[in-house]
């Protein structure tokens, strides 16, 4: 019955304890005077030599390193058709202008969280910049001016276009004219507005061509993407881009990441584990890899229109 | 969760309807900002157009916003007549089909003429309410309001149901938190006023 005296010892020890000397009588309660005032009664413990060794030392618990970046289960996901997608991103994109925003990719990666990163540069098929804005001189409403309307061209025109440029509206800062409207570029006499800008079309600068195309896309260049964090972003395309468009994007990006996830040695295995789509101001989509939408309520051609 | 929200509120709502198919396009032109009256389109073009765009994704929906602010605000739907071909003998010089321009932030983006057979009805928007916009929208196309399916009754009840005990948890919370902060500033000010004490002895 060791415990019981020890108690008690502690309970007589408390009762015939007098103070060392009788205590100054304030107004201030007790508890609100300064420690150095209150008498320290201390008992005898086992560390007792010095320092603050009543404090009970916290065990940190030390955090579980993962060494690759977390992966989620993604059975219960909600997954969309790319033309789905882009119907929920248009609505939530309506009324701004469609050569602005875009269309983003994440593609997330199950990778180790050291080792090396995927980095490198692509061409898409329909460029995304509009730093370059690039204005197309051809026959109106053709072919071609379709064409480059869908190439991203700012303005597409003969002389709707020589009227904007005589009146200042230059809303462009690279000129291409097709060889079809080469009588037409220089009837029209905008030689004199248009040298001192160094947009005036030319078969030495290359801007006075038959194809479309390569020439548009040498003008806006390639688009640089990595790794970051696990997961490579890259803004895929236009707002106004159709879903055939965006799809063939896709696929290019995706087929070269691809290719650069197997050129990585052995050691360091990326795998694909999601791939989002969203835009400027748009939620996310996780994408399911088909391109038709899923009800009957949409067609592709729905997605076609302007925005 | 939150994306279902999000992805809930834009079928759902103010604004989600289905327009006939005779509507072709619909153009709104009003001032970047909200002053002088144009705060109601502002308003309509934020909430109640994409859920309009969401049930119309064929629908061209212009928005072209422009600097002058003391300008007017337009809504111009364009609509296709049943009887289009006994106009269209009467004037020729109409084109088949007008190029409806993108959607702008410097105001280029100037209403199309109709075209063959086509009609524009136009509100003006000036100074009028989101909901007063979209109630003559739906008056002037005879579009039709879309309900939430069952289903999705039953998330927005859940969500709702969710919301409702977050302001209960917030509630709770806050008071806990407002009990810690008063008796901190209670401590405090008597240890200050100890100090003081201590200071003058």
């Amino acid at each position: 019955m060791a415990s019981t005296t020890q108690c008690l010892a502690s309970l007589a020890r408390l009762s015939l304890r007098a103070p060392a000397r009788p205590m100054a009588i304030s107004t201030i309660p007790n508890f609100l005077l300064p420690s150095v005032a209150t008498p320290l009664v201390r008992y005898a413990s086992k560390k007792s030599s010095g320092g603050n060794n009543n404090m009970r030392k916290r065990v940190v618990k030390k955090k579980k390193a993962y060494k690759t970046f977390r992966s989620y289960d993604m059975t219960n996901m909600d997954q969309y058709s790319l033309c789905d997608a882009m119907r929920y991103l248009r609505a939530f994109e309506v009324g701004s202008p469609p050569t602005s925003v875009k269309y983003e990719v994440a593609v997330k990666l199950k990778t180790q969280k050291n080792g090396p990163v995927l980095r490198n540069r692509i061409r898409l098929p329909f460029p995304v910049k509009t730093d370059t804005r690039i204005a197309v001189i051809c026959p109106e409403d053709s072919p071609l001016a379709l064409e480059a309307q869908q190439l991203g061209a700012v303005a597409v025109g003969e002389e709707s276009l020589f009227e904007a440029i005589r009146q200042g509206n230059i809303q462009f800062n690279k000129l291409i004219c097709h060889k079809e409207s080469e009588a037409a570029l220089k009837k029209a006499n905008v030689g004199k507005l248009l040298g001192p800008k160094g947009l005036m079309p030319s078969a030495k600068t290359k801007t006075l061509t038959t194809d479309l195309k390569g020439t548009m896309q040498e003008m806006i260049g390639a688009d640089e993407f990595r790794e970051r964090n696990g997961v490579v972003r890259l803004a895929i395309g236009q707002l106004g881009f159709t879903p055939q468009m965006l799809s063939d994007n896709l696929k290019a990006f995706m087929g070269q990441v691809k290719t650069d996830m197997n050129q990585i040695d052995d050691s360091h295995v990326k795998l694909l584990d999601e791939v989002v789509l969203s835009s400027t101001s748009g939620p996310g989509f996780s994408l399911n890899g088909k391109f038709n939408p899923s009800g009957e309520s949409l067609e592709i051609g729905d997605l076609e229109s302007v925005m | 969760m939150l994306t279902l929200q999000k992805l809930l509120t834009i079928r759902n709502g103010p604004g989600a309807a289905i327009l006939p198919p005779d509507v072709t396009r619909i153009h709104m032109e009003f001032a970047m900002r909200m002053n002088d009256g144009h705060m109601g389109p502002r308003k309509f073009w934020r909430d109640n157009l994409p859920r309009l765009k969401f049930w119309n994704p064929a629908v061209p929906m212009i928005v072209n916003r422009v600097k002058d602010q003391s300008g007017p605000a337009t809504m111009s739907i364009y609509i296709r007549d049943a009887d289009a071909d006994a106009d269209a003998d009467a004037n020729t010089d109409v084109p088949l089909s007008t190029p409806t321009p993108n959607s702008s932030t410097t105001g280029h983006s100037t209403a199309p003429p109709p075209a063959k057979g086509e009609r524009v009805e136009v509100i003006s928007m000036k100074d009028m309410h989101s909901d007063t916009i979209l109630a003559s929208l739906i008056s002037k196309t005879k579009a039709v309001p879309v309900l939430p399916t069952p289903q999705e009754q039953i998330q927005m009840e859940e969500l709702e149901n969710l919301r409702q005990q977050a302001d209960v948890d917030r509630a709770r919370v806050w008071k806990r938190v407002e009990a810690a902060k008063k008796e901190a500033a209670m401590m405090a000010a008597a240890r200050d006023e100890a100090a003081s004490l201590k200071a003058a002895m």
